[in-house]
């Protein structure tokens, strides 16, 4: 791998980028509902994000969400409190969650089972905080942040693409890269990739921090975009769940798997979930006892499984 | 004389809730020596290599390597100071090829080093392998590909975890010839063996480990004959 | 003072009703290391059973018990055989089965939506007697009491089964060594997926009582219920699905006081403690919980 150009290397991920810049500018012109495409992105970033500690590392965040919510509050609280453009408050709403990350480093020393359920815990700890009525002066608390005066559709739309940008490159930097080579190695056997000299600790520690920093932008533009907001909205268990089964369905460890997975099911969901609810979450559970049951890689594993490499 | 030595444990001692595994364990290794380690099972045999390797910690007692003690450095920067050992189930990156295998053990266990993958490859004849997934291997190849790992990272001391066990005895001549050229570089490796013959091959310095305890350190020959060694191989009175 | 003394005695009943809540995602890792991660949504579907019972039909909501045992067994069975020993093969039990009873208590959730409603349910009053019971002053429903006498019943019941009956001694020897247990010919798979029912079993009836100690129930508590429980199970047991008594107390003494004193941070209480316990307790009973590399 080592011997190939850096171009050569590159290729894959920059067909990529291109392809999704492309395809999310084009969208808008021919599909009038921008605020759909939009959510869809956010879902596609989240997934990414996600993808990028489960599929690499092993560890499956069930309280991803915390970190989303995080760069939501620390976003908008700065544009209420300081005098600081937009888009240097949506960086503070990604650094916000980079240091949330920090604090919770220790969950790093827990293992499987253990870390979801701990990292449910935190982000159900950091939503009662903020959403608790003696906070209400700081936070809002239940009655949620307002900050109409920097709503800007479309500035926020392309933003939000930026991100996404962002995340599916940090994906394609794993995926080729040394590090990301890594990274594949301590998921398969950590005590053999100690000894092949990789710092197990801080790999993992990069990645999460890595992880939950592109939550944390997706949740600053999301609370710009919207410009309104409750709790509720931004620090549900849904989104985790979401961006879990997105990621699972797609494939976890590549590049475009979160990217397929969000694609085809948030679509789902957008034509059948927002009315009926229920059936979506039907849908989408026993697809998850379906795919552990017989295609743990994702829908990207059907063509792994015939040889073909997929990026 | 303990300053000719590369590695030195002195009085280890090891713990698992009240089963003592290691008692006062004591010995050196010098460059390009070979030492075997034997002892019956249970006798503390890879709990020593764990605690060399860094995967456990010591209770107490010192271990020193070139100079420094490593008692208590984490196991990737042993790698970089130059302790690697195999595992006695080899421990391979399954989904990854063969000579992924090895390329990431050279470029994170010898950052900046021009390392000769194919050479390793070579050394362990796995090269016509190298593009197959190291899940597809033989358990056999999978020993080899395990211990390529390990020299990929450019090693001085080398722990060897029952590497002859479900050879043939062709495959037993290979691995010997490979264990001798390497300690004519300058590796020095402990060899924790089963197999009495090929560990005779290689090496006339043995150390035998008895529930814990030093037994014996010397010839294999007059391992052979010692009293207590004869007792803790075959139980009862020596 | 009064506060104090309400918050304790009430805090033990709670306690010991939660232990019962617990004691079947306890007692389904112990014995085959399978994760339930749809356990809060079992406890769901008890209380369903005795809103059906009792709402719908007209009887007595304690007829809810025997209704989720028998559920327990109709659905258990046929999905223990169906995913367990498919997981027990694979490289990665524990966060497959986390995986896959994640997706399954989602489709519980959505299944009860859709039958009964997203509203919250309440059970009648009157059924469990309508009166308070005094302790030492301090007066408590006496479904609370209900429902503290029949958690105690289950422990006990269950204690029995593992210490005095041919099963439960086959039961303990594999959540001591699976391995062993095989070799000794013990038949692993109908013991577990009795286990395994009698987890479901528990959590259901648990789930009779829970409107009762919340007051209604709605589809949606799922996920904090399986929480709570994950909480409870990791700070009492050693490994001893009967440790999680301590577990059930800790966690009904902390709520209660919380509630008392604190009560907009009442909700809080369950995943401080179990961030708390995991984070300095490294040796959850739930297998090692910390990396050793």
């Amino acid at each position: 791998m080592s011997d190939r150009s850096w171009l050569k290397r590159w290729r894959s991920g920059l067909i990529v980028l291109v392809l999704l810049a492309a395809l999310f500018l084009f969208l808008p012109h021919v599909y009038g509902n921008e605020s759909l495409l939009f959510t869809l992105m956010t879902f596609i970033v989240l997934a990414q994000g996600l993808n990028l500690l489960y599929g690499f590392t092993g560890y499956l965040p069930f309280g991803y969400v915390g970190f989303f919510g995080c760069g939501a509050y620390a976003t908008s609280l700065l544009v209420l409190h300081t005098s600081l453009p937009v888009l240097l408050c949506v960086l503070g709403g990604g650094l916000a969650a980079v240091v949330m990350g920090l604090i919770l480093g220790p969950l790093l020393r827990l293992s499987g089972a253990y870390f979801s359920i701990a990292s449910l815990a935190a982000s159900q700890i950091l939503y009662y905080v903020v959403s608790n009525t003696n906070l209400a002066d700081i936070t809002g608390g239940p009655y949620g942040l307002k900050i109409e005066q920097v709503y800007a559709p479309a500035a926020s739309y392309h933003t939000m693409l930026a991100v996404l940008l962002l995340a599916t490159a940090l994906a394609a930097y794993f995926r080729v890269s040394n590090f990301g080579m890594g990274l594949r190695a301590m998921k398969q056997d950590p005590v053999s990739a100690a000894m092949a000299g990789i710092d197990i600790v801080r790999a993992r520690l990069i990645t999460w921090l890595i992880s939950a920093g592109v939550a944390g932008l997706a949740g600053g533009v999301y609370a710009w975009n919207l410009s309104v907001f409750y709790p509720e909205a931004v620090f549900t268990l849904q989104i985790s769940v979401f961006a879990i089964v997105f990621a699972l369905f797609g494939g976890v460890g590549t590049v475009i798997g979160p990217l397929i997975g969000a694609g085809v099911l948030y679509s789902l969901y957008s034509a059948i979930g927002i009315s009926t609810p229920q059936y979506f979450q039907l849908i989408y559970g026993l697809l998850i006892v379906l795919l552990v049951l017989f295609m743990p890689g994702g829908v990207l594993s059907l063509f792994t499984r015939r040889g073909l490499r997929v990026f | 004389m303990s300053s000719e030595f590369l590695l030195q444990l002195q009085g280890v001692n090891k713990r698992f809730g009240g089963h003592v595994v290691l008692n006062d364990v004591s010995f050196g290794v010098a460059p390009g020596e070979i030492v075997g380690l034997v002892g019956p099972n249970g006798s503390g045999k890879t709990t020593t290599i764990n605690v060399i390797s860094g995967l456990y910690r010591t209770d107490s007692g010192h271990i020193t390597f070139n100079g420094q003690p490593v008692h208590h450095v984490p196991m990737h920067k042993l790698a970089h100071l130059g302790i690697n050992r195999t595992f006695q189930v080899p421990k391979t990156f399954r989904d990854m090829t063969v000579r992924e295998n090895i390329e990431v053990a050279a470029h994170f266990g010898q950052p900046g080093h021009a390392v000769d993958v194919r050479g390793i490859l070579r050394e362990i004849d796995l090269e016509t392998q190298a593009d197959k997934l190291a899940g597809s291997l033989t358990v056999n190849q999978q020993k080899l590909l395990d211990l390529g790992r390990a020299l990929a990272t450019g090693p001085k001391l080398l722990l060897v975890d029952e590497i002859g066990a479900g050879l043939n005895p062709a495959e037993l001549g290979g691995i010997a010839d490979l264990l001798r050229r390497l300690a004519q570089r300058g590796i020095a490796l402990i060899v924790v063996e089963h197999l009495m013959a090929f560990l005779g091959s290689i090496t006339s310095r043995v150390i035998v480990l008895g529930a814990g305890r030093m037994l014996f350190e010397g010839s294999l020959d007059a391992a052979s004959r010692h009293p207590e060694v004869v007792a803790a191989f075959f139980g009862g009175e020596a | 003072m009064e506060l104090l003394e309400y918050a304790i005695i009430g805090g033990i009943l709670y306690g010991i009703f939660f232990s019962l809540v617990g004691i079947g995602l306890n007692l389904i890792f112990g014995v085959m290391r399978i994760i339930n991660l749809a356990h809060g949504q079992f406890i769901v579907l008890g209380a369903y059973a005795a809103w059906l019972v009792s709402r719908h039909f007209g009887f007595n909501p304690l007829w809810g018990v025997p209704v989720s045992i028998v559920a327990a067994a109709v659905i258990g069975f046929p999905l223990y055989y169906a995913v367990v020993p498919r997981l027990q093969r694979s490289g990665d039990p524990e966060m497959l089965s986390f995986i896959l009873f994640f997706g399954i208590g989602q489709m519980l959730e959505a299944l009860t939506v859709l039958g009964f409603g997203a509203d919250q349910r309440s059970l009648p009053s009157e059924a469990l007697g309508a009166g308070n019971i005094g302790v030492l002053g301090q007066e408590f429903p006496d479904s609370w009491w209900w429902a503290a006498a029949f958690s105690m019943a289950a422990i006990v019941a269950l204690w029995l089964y593992f210490t005095r009956t041919k099963l439960g001694y086959a039961t303990r020897a594999i959540m001591a060594s699976r391995d062993e247990a095989l070799a000794t010919g013990i038949s692993v798979n109908k013991v577990s997926a009795l286990a395994f029912v009698a987890g479901l079993a528990l959590a259901g009836i648990a789930g009779v009582f829970l409107p009762y100690l919340l007051g209604s129930v709605s589809p949606d508590l799922g996920d904090g219920l399986t929480t709570t429980s994950f909480a409870i199970v990791i700070i009492g047991s050693l490994g001893n699905p009967l440790g999680t008594v301590i577990g059930g107390l800790v966690f009904g003494l902390g709520t209660m006081l919380m509630q008392t004193y604190y009560s907009s941070w009442s909700n809080l209480v369950p995943y401080v403690l179990l961030l708390v316990i995991v984070l300095i307790r490294p040796t959850g009973l739930l297998g090692k919980a910390v990396r050793s590399v």
